[in-house]
Formats: C-alpha cells, structure tokens, sequence
C-alpha cells in the first residue's frame, strides 16, 4: 500500500501508546465519582489515582506482571466482593461500587486488549452514572461530559489501531514488552502537535459540542410517563446526616453545625413578594428535657416513625389560598431525614414515592431515612408570618401525662426541686402578667439578654447541677441552644407548654438565580410557646440579636426583606448554577415539558407574527408606493438606478473581477496561494472528475494548466478561460 | 459494468471512479429527497449492523432507558441522551468519512492461471479538509471461495490519493470476475458495521497456463522461397531486403530514406523474417477432445507454443476449426489468439479434424491431438514437433 500524505499520521506504536495514556485517565475520571459518593473506597481511589500516573510512565512495568497474578486475581476479587457483600448486606451499592472500582484498579495495572478496553469503559461509565443517580450533584453534568469525550476519542484510537492492525501481515508475538511500552511521552506528544489539523481537531471540538446539545435536546425530547416508581438505589445506600439534626441532639451540637458553611438547602418561591423577613426554617421539635438535655420524647418519636406506605404527597393542617406562593425545596444530599418547613402546610409533592411521615401534633415532615441524594419537594399553602401561629389541631395541648399518654407535654421539667425553686425564683423575678405567653415572652428574652451575651463559646462548669439552670443562674455567655433552651425551662416553670425547635434561621437570597439558599452556618435553635388564647403555638427567639416574638405588623415582607439578604458573590452565582441543575435538569418532568413545548410554540408564533406583520408591512408600504404618483422624474431616475446597477454587475462581470482576482494574485506572495491558480486548480479538478473529453475540454485544459502551472508573466486573461471551461463542462454535460 | 474485457482492449473502462456518491466517474446529485429515501430504503448492498461494542452500548442504553422511565431519574435520562447522541455522532463521523473516497478497480492483463497478478484498488479522498480512516474492501473472484479483505490501515488525507493492492493467482483460463463485494468501515468509535455494496465489477480473460513441452526434431520443415515474405519484420540477424510496408510492420523498421524515395512506406527486411514460419490451427472438436483436462492441457500447449513461436518470429498465422485463418503480425495479433484460446471450448465439429494441411496448400502448419490419455502432441504437417 502507497500512500500520498503530505502531513505526517501516527504509528501503530504511537496510537497503542496514545490508547494507553487515554484508558488511565478514563479510569481516574470514572473513579473520582466516589468522591461525592459517601462511599468507603478512599483507598481504592487513592490506589487508582496513584496506579495510573506510575503505569504511564512506566507502562513496561505492567507487561512484567507475572501470568499466575493475572490469572489468580479474578477469584481473589471476588472472594473480596462476597465478603465485603457480606458485611454490608443491607447497602449493597457499597460492595457494588468498591468491586467496580478493584477492576478498574485491574484494568489499569494489566495490558489490555481490545475487550478489557471496553470493560473499562463500561466500568467507568458504571461508576459515572451511579455517582450522579446517588449525589444528583452538579458535578455530575461537567463529569459525564468529560468522560463521554475521553471515552470516544479512546473508542476512537481503539478503532485506528485495529484497522492499523489488520492491514498489516501476522506476526508472532515477541517476548517481553512490546516496543511502544519503552516510548517516551515528550515524543509522542511532539509527534501527536505534528500529525494534528487544527482545522480537524476545530471541526471535531464542533461536532461534540453538537453532540452535547443534540443531547440536551434529547433529554427535552424524550417522552416522560410517570409509572410512580423511587429509584432503587435509594434503598441501597444510606447516609448520616451531615447536618446532625437528628432526635437525639445534644448540647452543642448546632454550635458544630453552624462551623459547616455548606448550602443545606436552596428554596424557589414562586411569588418573592410574600418572602418574609424573617425566616425559621423548622426541622425538628425537643419536647423532653431528661439527662440534662433536650431531646424527642418516645411518644412524638413514635408519630414520626409511624410510615405505613410509600407517598408521593403528604397533606398538611393548613388551608389553601390562592395567594400563597408555591415553595419549592432542594434539600442538599445528606442534611437531615426531617424535612424543613416554614410552618403548616396544606401540601406537600416529592419529585418521586418517599416513605414520610407528618405528625399534626408538632407540624413536621420526617423521611424514613436521611436521602442519598438531593431530595426535592414542592410546598403549597404555606401561610406565613412575621410571627408564627401554629394552630393545634384537636383541642389544646395537653400540660399532664394522665390526661392521655398517647400524646406528649410540653411542660416536663425533670430538676431537682432546688432547681425547681431556683426557676421559681428567676420567673418571679421576670415579673411577666400570668396567661400571657407572649408578654411573657418578651420579658423572659429581655431578662436572659440582660444576663447573658451571645457567644459560641460557653462555659458550663460540669458537676451534678443541671447545666442549663447553672447557665441561668451564670453571668455566662451563651450560643443559641443554651438561650433556647434556658426560655423552654423558665416557660415551662411559669406554666406555659413550651419546646425547642431546630432547624435553620435566614439565609440569603441569591441574585443570580433568584432563589434563597441556606447554608448549614445558618443552623439555629428556638422556642415555641403555647398560646392558650388563640391556641397556637408562638416562636419565641431568645437568642440576642433576635426579634424574640414577631411583630406581624411592622416586619417587612418581600423585595424590603430580600435586599438585606441580597447576595451577588461570585459563591452565589456558583449557587445560581447549582440552582439552575437543580430546577431545569434534575426537576425535570412531564409538566416542564409541557411548559417547555408551550413557551416553544408561543416562541415560534409570536416569531411568526412578528414576520407576517413585518411582511404585511412591508407590502402595503410597497403598495403605497406603487400607487403614488409617477412622474416623468421619477420614472427617470428608477430607470437610470436600474441601469446603473445592471452596468455595475456587467462591468463586474465584465472587467471588475478579472481586475480583482489580478490584484489579489499580485498580493499573494509567501504562503498565500494565487487566486488565479487556486480557481485554475478547481476548473481542473471539475474537468478531470467530469470523465468527459470533448475536444473543447482539451483545449480548455491546456490553457488551465497554463495559468495553474505557467508563470504569470505570460498568462491569458484567466476569466475568459474560466468562462470556456463552464461552457465546455456544460457542454459536456448535455452530452447523452 | 460487466462487458468482458479482453487483454487486447484493456484500457478502456479502467478510468471509471466508484464511491458512496460517485458512479461510474460522475457524481450522484445531493437531494435531500433521495437522502431520506435511502435512509428508508437503502441501496443494494448497504447494510448497517451493529458490532459486539455496539450491541453493548445498545443493550446499556436499553437498560439505562427502563431504569430512567422506571425512576424517573432525569440523570438516566442524561445518560441515555448521551448515549442516543453518540450513536447519532457515530452515524455522523461514519457518513463524513465515507463521503468523497471514490475508488476505482486496476487490473494489468495479461493474466495467466497459475501465475500471481496484482490488483490494484486506487482510492482517493476527495474531501478538501477530512482525512479518511480504517477502510476494508471485500473482493471476490471467480473460483474463490471466500472473498478477500484488504484494509486501509492509516489515514488517507485530504485530496489524498493511495493504492490498494491484492494478489490473486487465477486457477481457471476463460472469464474472471473481479468484484468490489462491499466497502465497509468501522469508523469511528466500532460501534456499527457500516457496509456498501459496490457495482464495481470487472470481468477480464485468463489465459490459459504455460506449460513445459518437448520439442521433437523436424526433419521436413519447409524452407521458405525467397518471393515468401512473413508479415512480421523480425527482430534480428542481418538486413536482407527492403519490402513494403504491412499492417502490424513497427514503426522502428521503416526505411525513411528509402519511402521517400520511392514515395511508399518501406521497411527492412532482416534475415529473421526469411527463417521457417508456422501457421497453428486449433481444432476443439468435441470427438477428439473427450477430456476435459487433455482439453485443458491443449489450450495451455497451444498458447506456450504460440507464444514461443512468436517470440521466435517464426508464427504466422492462427486459426480455429473451420475458421479463416488469421496472420499473426503483431503482439495484438497474438493477443487475440490467447484471448481465443482462454474462451476456446469443445465443439461438434461439421469436418473431419485433421492433422495435416490437406490441401497441399500449406506448409509447417501445426496442429494438436490428444497424446495417450492425458498428453497433447502437436504435429507439423502430419509430424510429431513437440508433445507435452
């Protein structure tokens, strides 16, 4: 085989070199994934990370590996895989991806053929998608990119090599590791800039870039039916809360959350003029003060445990009204299994089946466990307040255990009885009017604020004394926790039913994707308190720094609100993006197609429109001008505009592009080609194509090739002879 | 194109350009109508079948698909957009690719069963920025079993020309047929199995095989006169006359001086010209040639001996059974004879074949009969002269 290539392409050894360095840095990007996993594989990740830089450099290293390794490691990795299957039997997915991983680890540190190529694709596209199904992270969008353009430019050199290798004879393979394997890397990537056209690599940066938006259509196009199904890998993995807003929190522990800057959760509001200033976002309610510390009474656990099917709608306490705005939550991978809410809902729709369960008695949604991934839900009939009212569904609640045992209270204090006295003691001396929790309120935030400053440290001196009635009874700075819970105690002390509440407080509202976001930093704890008037229950904010009970008339709402919280850092337009995943990508369903397809069909008619009536316009302008008068001056100047142009185009014709193209044959010097010869070539390569032979063609031919060839000292008028050669081909042409 | 084509005019059709959207060394109009017929029929030949990593990628969307209408996970979704466009960019990069390579068939007769002969596919990319990748072409043969592959290896660039070349050793004389069976490509990622069908077909005479003879002393081979002239100038020994010039005379033998003087074409004439021609008659008559094998050898004898004699300057004429006899003057002439003798086959003969001129009318005419049950023995004028 000969061949005529002017520009220099790569050996078989190169692209088997060039094979090689694109399966390692598939197997690092497929590998990555576990990163954002929360799966225990960091050192198999580690392994890979470090394997394949080492076994591309030395890529000779691998061919030494003894056979009876390879042959004992299949059934060494799956002994691993049975026993670590084993041991995490009720998350599968763990021992799943940890042997996906082992054999990409295989892959890379063993000479691959052509088939242990494609098991590392397959491997790494495994990898890849089940990250992204498990985190729905953003990351996973730039990632499958990355891996989908590495994986066919390997599929690609898979490809040469083979055709590569089946022109060439058979030959036994030689002992030891083939030549390439000896290859330095700084020749191969001079050699790679060598046989490189830019004009194909531009074209072929194009043609994926058609690929990633043919798929983006695609993904818009795709017919989505709902068949009310979860994904199963849901079930198969499951996360801590990274939040630790768990049942069981202690003292402190928001204090930890608060150092995470992270976003927990980001909210569309469909309508941002009912955002409130104030925002509590409520996740958990502690009614049991026991052991010195607050915690979820057996009884409110129970109610929220209590999940009898999957659900993809949870029906809340409160009423809807047209005016509320629509809430939508995306609860970040792994922040919490209780689901924050502003207050009563009417209702609220998962983006799939969820097992969730709402207890009336403190207005709260818990998942059975925290997600896997980011959890989206949609919230409709939020009413909310400055000051939030909780109304307690059937009948007030209850202040004594006896009453019924199947429903808590609020009102426990499990002191010592000169602990007791003590409280005693500070509720007298906060001098509030009886039955009225909300003046209440007020005092007993002014007393502690009075007595305590607001810190993230604190110091409770450990000892047999309850630590909050120490804190009370100290001139200590305290965080969030210890004024809530201090409030709760001296409530309860005066009568009123009171809790704490976790979740987060404010947040910020990101410009860019006009969304607020909550970020784990803004973590917070405090009160409600029983109102027996109205009865509902109050927030109640101790913390200093805080509006301690709102008030519904003077707190501002809407765009007032939101410019304080406005955010345009460049972390927020990061933000905006995840948001933008999270609303156009992830959220993605029947219902935004529909919306989708009518904003493309309102698109496409108003354009429509707008044409026909530019159309129509331009028509009756034209008419207009038609029908106006002509006189002898204006029938002269049209015909001598008209005149003119066709003498323009025939002087272009004529003479004008035949001055031109020698102008520009006289500029081309260096590596500019000749214009002339350039056209010259084209009318060749037609009459050589056409396969016709006419006498005329000949003669045509001979002057074409002078003017290609010839100098251009004695060349004839070039478009005279062009004009021949299109008269000869068509000519030709007629020809039967 | 299936004309055969004989050695003698094997010029000819050998300049037409074949291609996905070339024929016959025109190219195929660009309409968008005829575009998405093909999609819905597609031309003879043309197939499009999936490879082992195809039908992978296939069987993992098919189940990335089921688990995203399933879950209603919009990243499968993501995942199988991707993996539906990347078939589409496949189907793509495989059309660019094939698009503009134009191929043409070059075989170089004579040909010659037994012998090894190279043929020749030229290829040329005639795309002005995309280079072509990691073409086959399936060829077939007459007498071959299987087809042959022959693969383009490495990149043929931009307006880029190469060839292509397969060696074939023809196992019968007559017709051989060259075919470009299919023209297929795995480019880009081997996902699918693109072939096309070609028309490209060239049919070409074998002639039949050399083989080895004894030659027998001649006792009576008759001298020619010195007014008997053979047509063909010889090619040696010592210039004995000058002749007029015939037909097939080359043009190297013409005697300027002498045509301009006498104002006709004159030729010398050397001493070879005077030696002892032979006139061949071949006489297929199915009674004489029972077997086909000693049939065979006959043809293989016949055209050795022509070819020998003619190299020797010392054949005159051919002719078939009841045929006219034709001079042999030329390499033409010969030509001719060998591409008789690959298409010759038994026939019933309305004459009784014979071994000797007959008539009295000619002389060292040489003729074939079978020699025992497997050889073939050639007479001069009744005489054994050479036998297999």
């Amino acid at each position: 085989m000969s061949m005529e290539n002017r520009r220099p392409q790569l050996s078989l050894s190169e692209l088997h070199q060039l094979k090689w360095l694109l399966g390692g840095m598939l197997a690092v990007i497929s590998a990555w994934t576990v990163l954002y996993m929360d799966v225990e594989a960091w050192a198999l990740l580690a392994l890979v990370t470090l394997a394949v830089p080492v076994v591309t450099v030395r890529p000779d290293w691998v061919a030494r590996v003894p056979r009876w390794i390879d042959r004992l490691a299949f059934p060494v990795l799956v002994g691993i895989f049975a026993l670590d299957m084993t041991t995490h039997l009720k998350e599968p997915i763990a021992p799943i991806i940890r042997l996906a991983l082992m054999l990409v680890l295989y892959r890379v540190i063993t000479p691959r053929k052509r088939r242990d190529d494609l098991q590392l694709i397959l491997l790494g596209l495994f990898l890849v998608v089940v990250g992204g199904v498990l985190s729905v992270s953003i990351v996973f969008a730039a990632q499958i990119v990355v891996f989908t353009a590495v994986a066919l430019i390997f599929l690609l050199v898979i490809t040469l090599v083979d055709a590569m290798e089946q022109g060439l004879p058979v030959v036994a393979a030689a002992d030891g590791p083939p030549a390439w394997m000896y290859a330095g890397w700084g020749r191969l990537g001079r050699r790679l800039r060598e046989c490189l056209d830019w004009r194909v690599a531009a074209l072929s940066v194009l043609l994926f870039g058609g690929v990633v938006g043919l798929s983006a259509v695609l993904f818009m196009a795709i017919p989505r039916f709902d068949l009310g199904n979860s994904l199963f890998l849901d079930g198969m993995m499951s996360r801590k809360a990274k939040t630790g807003f768990s049942e069981n929190i202690q003292f402190g522990d928001v204090v930890d959350i608060q150092q995470d800057t992270g976003v927990a959760l980001s909210v569309d509001v469909s309508d941002r003029s009912k955002v409130p200033a104030e925002l509590y976002w409520r996740m958990l309610v502690l009614d049991e003060y026991k052991n010195h510390s607050f915690g979820m009474s057996p009884v409110l656990k129970r109610s929220l445990d209590d999940i009898s099917q999957r659900t993809s709608q949870v029906q809340g306490d409160a009423r809807l009204r047209a005016d509320m705005p629509v809430w939508t939550f995306y609860l970040e991978t792994g922040t919490s299994r209780f689901l924050p809410l502003l207050g009563a809902f009417y209702q609220i729709t998962f983006d799939g089946q969820q097992d969730a369960a709402f207890s009336h008695e403190l207005n709260l949604v818990a998942l059975r466990r925290t997600p896997a991934k980011m959890l989206a839900y949609r919230v409709e009939g939020m009413p909310i307040g400055p000051s939030l009212r909780l109304p307690v569904e059937g009948g007030a609640v209850q202040v004594s255990k006896e009453d019924d045992p199947q429903r808590p209270v609020f009102t426990g204090l499990d002191l010592k009885e000169n602990e007791k006295a003590r409280l005693a003691a500070w509720v007298t001396a906060i001098n509030a009017p009886p039955e009225n929790p909300a003046d209440f309120a007020r005092r007993a935030c002014a007393w502690l604020q009075k007595a305590h400053t607001y810190s993230l440290q604190s110091q409770i001196r450990p000892g047999e004394e309850d630590p909050l009635v120490f804190w009370i009874g100290s001139k200590e700075a305290g965080h969030c926790e210890l004024f809530a819970g201090a409030f709760t105690l001296l409530a309860r002390e005066a009568g009123y039913p009171a809790r704490v509440v976790l979740g987060f407080k404010g947040g910020s509202w990101n410009a860019t994707s006009e969304s607020l976001t909550v970020r784990n930093s803004d973590a917070h704890a405090w009160c409600e308190i029983f109102d027996r008037a109205s009865n509902s229950w109050l927030r109640v904010d101790p913390t200093p720094g805080s509006v301690a009970v709102g008030d519904p008339d003077n707190a501002p709402q809407g765009e007032a609100a939101l410019a304080r919280i406005r955010d345009h850092s460049w972390d927020a337009r990061f933000e905006g993006l995840r948001i933008f995943w999270y609303r156009r990508i992830v959220n993605f369903d029947q219902t935004s197609q529909f919306e989708l397809a009518h904003k493309a069909k309102k698109l496409v008619d108003g354009r429509l429109k707008s044409l026909k009536q530019a159309l129509r316009h331009r028509l009756a302008e034209f008419k207009a001008w038609i029908q106006s008068p002509w006189d002898m001056h204006r029938v002269a100047v049209w015909i001598a505009g008209v005149l003119a142009l066709a003498g323009l185009g025939a002087a272009w014709r004529l003479r004008g592009r035949g001055e031109w193209l020698r102008w520009r044959s006289g500029r081309a010097h260096g590596r500019k080609m000749d214009p002339v010869r350039r056209e010259a070539g084209r009318w060749l390569r037609k009459i050589s194509d056409s396969g016709f032979g006419s006498a005329d063609l000949v003669a045509v031919r001979a002057e074409l090739e002078d003017l290609r060839y010839g100098p251009q000292t004695r060349r004839s008028e070039p478009l005279a002879v062009f004009r021949r050669a299109k008269r000869a081909l068509r000519a030709g042409t007629r020809l039967p | 194109m299936t004309a055969v084509e004989p050695v003698s005019s094997a010029v000819s059709a050998a300049t037409d350009w074949y291609g996905v959207d070339f024929r016959g060394g025109r190219e195929r109009s660009h309409r968008w109508r005829r575009l998405l017929w093909s999609l819905i029929y597609p031309q003879r030949g043309q197939r499009i079948l999936p490879t082992v990593s195809g039908t992978l990628l296939i069987t993992v969307a098919l189940g990335i698909g089921m688990a995203a209408y399933n879950t209603s996970s919009n990243i499968l979704f993501i995942a199988l957009s991707l993996l539906l466009a990347c078939l589409v960019f496949s189907g793509v990069l495989s059309w660019f690719n094939l698009k503009g390579v134009t191929w043409r068939l070059r075989l170089t007769p004579p040909l010659r069963v037994g012998k090894e002969h190279a043929i020749m596919l030229e290829l040329r990319n005639r795309k002005r920025v995309l280079p072509t990748y990691g073409l086959w072409f399936d060829f077939k043969a007459t007498g071959l079993a299987k087809s042959v592959r022959s693969t383009l290896g490495g990149r043929l660039d931009p307006l880029g020309e190469t060839k292509l070349e397969w060696t074939l050793r023809p196992e019968k004389r007559g017709v051989l047929t060259v075919e470009l069976v299919a023209v297929g490509s795995l480019f880009p990622f081997g996902f699918l199995r693109k072939v096309i069908g070609s028309e490209l077909r060239r049919e070409v005479l074998v002639w039949p095989a050399p083989v080895e003879y004894r030659r027998f002393p001649l006792v009576s081979w008759r001298q020619p006169g010195l007014g008997e002239q053979k047509a063909a100038a010889g090619q040696g020994g010592d210039l004995l006359a000058l002749r007029p010039y015939a037909s097939g005379d080359s043009q190297r033998t013409v005697h300027w001086k002498a045509s301009a003087r006498l104002r006709r074409l004159m030729v010398r004439q050397f001493a070879t010209e005077m030696q002892a021609g032979f006139s061949l008659w071949v006489q297929t008559s199915a009674e004489t040639w029972t077997r086909p094998e000693q049939f065979e050898l006959l043809c293989s004898f016949a055209a050795t001996l022509a070819e020998d004699l003619f190299r020797a300057g010392r054949l005159t004429s051919v002719a078939f059974n009841d045929e006219s006899s034709s001079p042999v003057r030329s390499v033409r002439d010969l030509e001719r004879f060998l591409d008789r003798l690959a298409l010759a086959e038994t026939v019933d003969l309305s004459y009784q074949p014979s071994t000797s001129a007959g008539s009295g009318r000619r002389f060292n005419l040489m003729t074939f009969a079978p020699d025992g049950a497997r050889g073939v023995i050639a007479h001069v004028d009744g005489k054994p002269a050479a036998a297999t």
